[in-house]
């Protein structure tokens, strides 16, 4: 056989990676490279928005006190970030609303995943569970806070629980579907080698899961922000969700604003560092 | 030594309205071992449920599959399968993948080191071992499932239409792959195809198929010499046998 078929998996070898590197296009490379236009689109959105929200406020089309001008809201939130509101320190309500929701989200993700694993492979497990989260999925997170009240007092307590009670149902579900569609031939494959359920399960089912826990969690910290605002009106005293009612109460809606800002920003930067993980865990995530 | 005795598969009805399928009827063969087998027929025509019982992943109906004497119960390391698709675990590195039967058994640090590297010399993959799946050509996925197929030296390698996702080309030079490392290796294979130049190419022995319900139709030995060339294809003997089992697979 004069010809190998290996060789044409012959790869360039390492003296020229140098010169293969230099023939990598701009488009290809922008993956990487800082200076593509593209990164600039995100902050080019928000200046247009603010323009915009510049001029209708300084046209005076809605009253002043419905529509905040950018720069009523600028001295708002320096007041707030430099003597605090309601008597606590800009950091300390972020620092509590933060809190609340790291607590009530991880405690769903601990508690979530094993139950939607155990719906997966167990019918009755599925039986069991199944009724009670479909049963509770549709009550909004509003309606729970006289039951949280009363069974968890009015401390932190309540709070985590409502927000744990709002975001578990996503990860359990995400999880579920993650276990129970693995491909048959990967099942197979584990089969084939021996593995045990123990093996099959850490090899094969939970990496296959990983992809849908990750969107999971992505849908529910964005549903754990939006609990958030209900969870501060059971009587808070700190929080960015108790920032905006008191202030709406006192028709401060420069202050509203900068609360709703803040929870947006924080609630973007969560997603973007649970992105950061997922591509780091799965970067095989919809290339397999 | 593979044995299938009066092997029979009924798929139940998937709904009231239909009737239960009789994929395979009746099925008797024999590979020995070493022997290169072949399975050729149209889609449909249970030569995958075949593999798939002598694999272990479907019971039969009715009759019995022997490995050695031993009946066949379940899948096992001692019938290694290489499927259609790759179906490599996307979350490890080709190296791992390959491993992947060995660390099964032994343990993560009872991989032999030294037989994984020769492995991946062997399979021209030496330097795409800490690559993933994803990031590798078709044939060379297909590579890296054959070697993982192969490092746990199985007495049988199931192979179901393994290079039937493959352009022509790649395929062909997984053909040549193939009969190269099993030249050096001389282990059993049953290889299921629906292309007949391929079943002729790589066999000893071609068992074709008729449709549903799936029977063995007619067991050709090819006598061609090896090792086997591609440009065989062309050749008078070739072409006796490519009439010979075109004539079963299309009576008229």
């Amino acid at each position: 056989m004069g010809y190998s078929p290996l060789q044409r998996s012959a790869e360039p070898s390492q003296e020229r990676a140098p010169q293969l590197r230099a023939m990598v296009t701009d488009d290809q490379a922008s993956v990487v490279s800082k200076t593509s236009y593209h990164r600039y689109v995100p902050w080019m959105v928000i200046g247009v928005i603010v323009v915009l929200w510049w001029v209708v406020s300084a046209l005076h089309i809605f009253p002043r006190l419905a529509l905040p001008s950018p720069g009523r809201v600028t001295r708002d939130a320096y007041v707030i970030a430099t003597t605090g509101y309601n008597g606590y320190s800009l950091l300390d309500n972020i620092g509590a609303s933060v809190t609340r929701i790291a607590v009530g989200f991880v405690a769903a993700i601990i508690v979530g995943v094993p139950i939607g694993f155990g719906m997966a492979s167990s019918k009755i497990v599925f039986n069991a569970v199944d009724p009670l989260l479909q049963f509770l999925r549709p009550i909004p997170p509003l309606a729970y806070i006289p039951v949280m009240v009363i069974w968890f007092g009015v401390g932190q307590l309540s709070k985590f629980v409502l927000i744990f009670v709002c975001t578990i149902p996503i990860i359990i579900i995400n999880a579920m579907s993650g276990a129970k569609n693995v491909q048959e031939t990967r099942i197979r494959v584990a089969q084939v080698f021996g593995a045990d359920r123990r093996q099959l399960f850490r090899y094969v089912i939970l990496p296959s899961a990983l992809p849908e826990i990750f969107t999971g969690m992505r849908v529910a910290i964005g549903v754990a922000w939006t609990c958030l605002v209900a969870a501060e009106m059971i009587a808070a005293q700190t929080g960015l969700g108790a920032i905006i009612l008191t202030a709406g109460n006192e028709l401060r809606m420069g202050v509203v604003f900068v609360g709703i800002i803040l929870i947006g920003v924080i609630g973007y930067l969560m997603e973007l560092f649970i992105r950061t993980v997922e591509q780091r865990m799965i970067p095989w995530k919809g290339k397999a | 030594m593979i044995e299938l005795h009066g092997v029979s598969k009924v798929f139940p009805a998937p709904n009231a309205r239909s009737e239960p399928v009789m994929a395979v009827s009746k099925v008797d063969m024999t590979i020995e071992d070493g022997e290169f087998v072949t399975v050729v027929g149209p889609s449909g025509c249970g030569k995958t449920t075949i593999l798939n019982m002598i694999a272990g992943f479907e019971r039969p109906s009715q009759g019995d599959i022997l490995l050695d004497g031993e009946p066949v119960l379940k899948p096992g390391p001692e019938r290694a399968v290489v499927f259609q698709q790759p179906s490599l675990l996307p979350w490890m590195t080709v190296v791992d993948n390959i491993a992947f039967g060995l660390t099964l058994r032994e343990g993560k640090r009872g991989v032999d080191r030294t037989r994984l590297d020769g492995t991946l010399e062997t399979m021209g993959l030496k330097n795409f071992a800490s690559h993933y799946p994803y990031q590798l050509s078709g044939g060379m996925q297909q590579r890296a499932a054959i070697a993982r197929a192969l490092i746990t030296d199985p007495a049988i390698l199931l192979m179901d239409e393994p290079f039937g996702a493959l352009d022509a080309q790649t395929r062909s030079d997984m053909q040549r792959f193939l009969l190269l490392v099993w030249t050096e290796l001389q282990h059993t294979v049953l290889f299921v195809t629906h292309d007949v130049e391929e079943a002729i190419l790589l066999a000893d022995r071609v068992l074709i198929m008729s449709p549903r319900p799936g029977r063995i139709a007619a067991t050709i030995r090819i006598t061609l010499a090896r090792p086997r060339h591609w440009d065989m294809v062309m050749d008078r003997d070739f072409n006796d046998y490519k009439r010979k089992v075109m004539k079963v697979l299309r009576p008229q």
